[in-house]
């Protein structure tokens, strides 16, 4: 196949780990939302990934606030990964907030109170600040002490920029602070109007060769242009949990940082659900429904099922996206048998999207594309013998034994992952229908044995 | 010309004209500011540097006339009120306007412009969040 290789410029700080899905960087479809078959990291699935697509369209247009889409597929099919592709394409903007069910099990909050901190951390509140500063380099600063020693002090600050230059008086307050700082003549500051302010944003470029020796942390900026007095806009986004965090009010805001935020009473919750209708009447905050994806959804129990159910009909409601491995089973906390293990009347109101296993070749793309990721060269050969793998064992084995045979490549100096580094890696590390084939085999000698006990319940 | 060329000619005239008009604006609000500035000097400078009793000299276009200072005082006061509410018309215009050229470049609509902003106790409020 005749690739062409486009360079991916990627920050070094965010490879230093490599995770299971970091080679996603989008659903790889064109703008006719027709997916590519290899592309943005994304291999096959061509028809689960379309219809992620046109889900994906119809979130960035905000028409499906409040609906829910089940990914349903075998284990190693890449659900995670289509979720994740989903995250990438939505952009910075739209809050994006991932989960296993399992998180809710927790002994310090109750299920559905963990459930809707999920739920609110996936809704964002898009608020403008506005303030009006003054910006300029300073050309001199004079200040006046009286020869007493005491009393007020008078001064004279000259701000310019590119295109105009005035001379403000100075009261005693804005001494101080301008000495505070120690501002200078040749310092690009700005000035808070309101607050009164000063801060100070580096040195201008043409003042660079005033001193031989300069501290590393000098900066140089270039002298503003425009008007002195700007009126500057900034537009933030942040979480309806956030702000429930700062209201809620026996935590203090440093209960963001440690992340232990404890239960949040549902007063606040309504009280910060009112202030944001009423700004968004008022035109000062746009809500933006962002996405909760909950994975292994099948963990979820009967309880925070119907919790779901209602929390979907609410207006402050972002897109819930589930994903689950199971056919039919029965519901956690009830004797109920169910398709994925999931209530019908929820599973009514989902879209579903199915994954299909990886054909060889897909295979052998997806493998292809982690070795790149994880910085290990394969030989053909190898390549070859890692697919057939993939397929006899699963996708995700196959790739757990691209980095332990680029270790033992490594071992041995060699460049290139060889047949013998797979051979000897797949002989370390047994695959789970090699490992049941050894349990069975030697279950007498292992402790605890109960002969009798059938395949394992997991649900 | 064909209809074609002729069409993109005109699209991109129109472009122009847009950005163009946006570009008059900023400048315009430029001019103003520096107008503000020399009348707050002077204001300043008529506070401090002058007693009430006396006359000042003002220069109108490139005349000098002697005004009483409080006369003055009043005329530079309503002169900066004036100057204020056309700087703030301005600035508001020169949103829409910026937003015209956007569209006409099929570009995505700025996020957030149209808001208002939260008063500055709100923002004091929510300012833990924003900082962190």
């Amino acid at each position: 196949m005749a690739t062409t290789k486009v360079p991916e410029v990627r920050d070094i700080m965010r490879i230093e780990r490599i995770g299971a899905h970091s080679h996603i960087r989008g659903l790889g479809l064109d703008d006719a939302l027709e997916p590519r078959q290899v592309s943005q990291g994304m291999v096959g699935q061509l028809a689960s990934r379309r219809a992620a697509g046109v889900v994906l369209e119809m979130i960035k247009d905000g028409q499906i606030a409040g609906r829910a889409v089940l990914i349903a597929g075998q284990p190693g099919t890449g659900k995670t990964a289509i979720a994740m592709g989903i995250a990438q394409s939505l952009g910075p903007d739209t809050p994006f907030t991932a989960m296993a069910s399992s998180e809710i099990y927790s002994l310090e909050m109750s299920k559905t109170e963990a459930l809707s901190q999920a739920f609110r951390k996936a809704i964002g509140v898009r608020i403008k600040e506005e303030t009006e500063i003054i910006e300029g380099e300073v050309v001199e600063i004079q200040i006046d002490r009286p020869a007493t020693g005491t009393g007020a002090k008078v001064g004279k600050l000259t701000l310019k920029t590119t295109e105009m230059e005035t001379i403000y008086d100075l009261g005693n307050k804005m001494i101080d602070s301008l000495s505070k700082e120690k501002v200078q003549a040749g310092d690009v500051i700005t000035i808070d109007k309101a607050t009164g302010k000063i801060s100070k944003l580096g040195r201008s470029f043409t003042r660079a060769r005033d001193y031989d020796a300069m501290g590393a942390q000098t900066q140089f900026v270039q002298c503003p242009e425009g008007e002195l007095q700007k009126r500057k806009e900034v537009v933030h986004t942040v979480s309806l949990h956030e702000i429930d965090v700062i209201n809620s009010r026996t935590q203090g805001f440093l209960a963001l940082f440690s992340g232990d935020t404890g239960e949040i009473k549902s007063e606040v919750r309504e009280q910060i659900n009112a202030k944001v209708c009423e700004w968004r009447e008022e035109g000062k905050a746009e809500i933006i429904p962002g996405v909760l994806f909950i994975d292994e959804v099948h963990m979820l129990d009967m309880e925070c099922f119907s919790f779901l159910n209602r929390a979907l009909e609410s207006d402050l409601s972002p897109v819930l996206i589930m994903a689950t491995n199971r056919g039919i089973t029965r519901i956690r906390g009830t004797n109920y048998q169910s398709p994925h293990g999931i209530p019908i009347d929820l599973l009514d109101r989902l879209l579903i999207i199915t994954t299909s296993p990886y054909t060889e070749k897909e295979t052998r793309q997806v493998l292809k594309i982690r070795c790149e990721e994880e910085d290990v060269e394969l030989s053909e050969e190898a390549h070859t013998v890692l697919t057939r793998i993939g397929m006899e064992t699963s996708l995700r084995y196959a790739i757990q034994l691209i980095s332990t045979a680029g270790l033992v490549c490594r071992k041995r100096k060699g460049t290139e992952v060889q047949v013998d580094d797979i051979k000897r890696v797949y002989s370390l590390f047994l695959d789970e229908a090699r490992s049941s084939q050894y349990m069975k085999e030697y279950q007498d000698s292992f402790l605890f044995n109960e002969t009798q006990t059938s395949a394992m319940d997991v649900s | 010309m064909d209809a074609d060329s002729q069409f993109v000619l005109q699209y991109m005239t129109e472009i122009e004209e847009a950005a163009e008009d946006v570009l008059t604006t900023k400048q315009q609000i430029l001019d103003l500011n520096i107008k503000r500035n020399t009348n707050r000097e002077a204001l300043n400078a008529l506070k401090t540097a002058v007693c009430d009793s006396e006359k000042v000299q003002v220069c109108f276009g490139n005349m000098f006339i002697k005004l009483p200072t409080s006369k003055t005082k009043e005329i530079l006061k309503r002169d900066q009120e004036q100057l204020d509410m056309q700087i703030n018309d301005l600035r508001k215009g020169l949103k829409a306007k910026v937003n015209h050229v956007y569209e006409m470049q099929g570009k995505p609509e700025l996020r957030g412009y149209n808001l208002c902003p939260l008063t500055s106790d709100e923002v004091m409020a929510i300012n833990s969040i924003l900082k962190g």
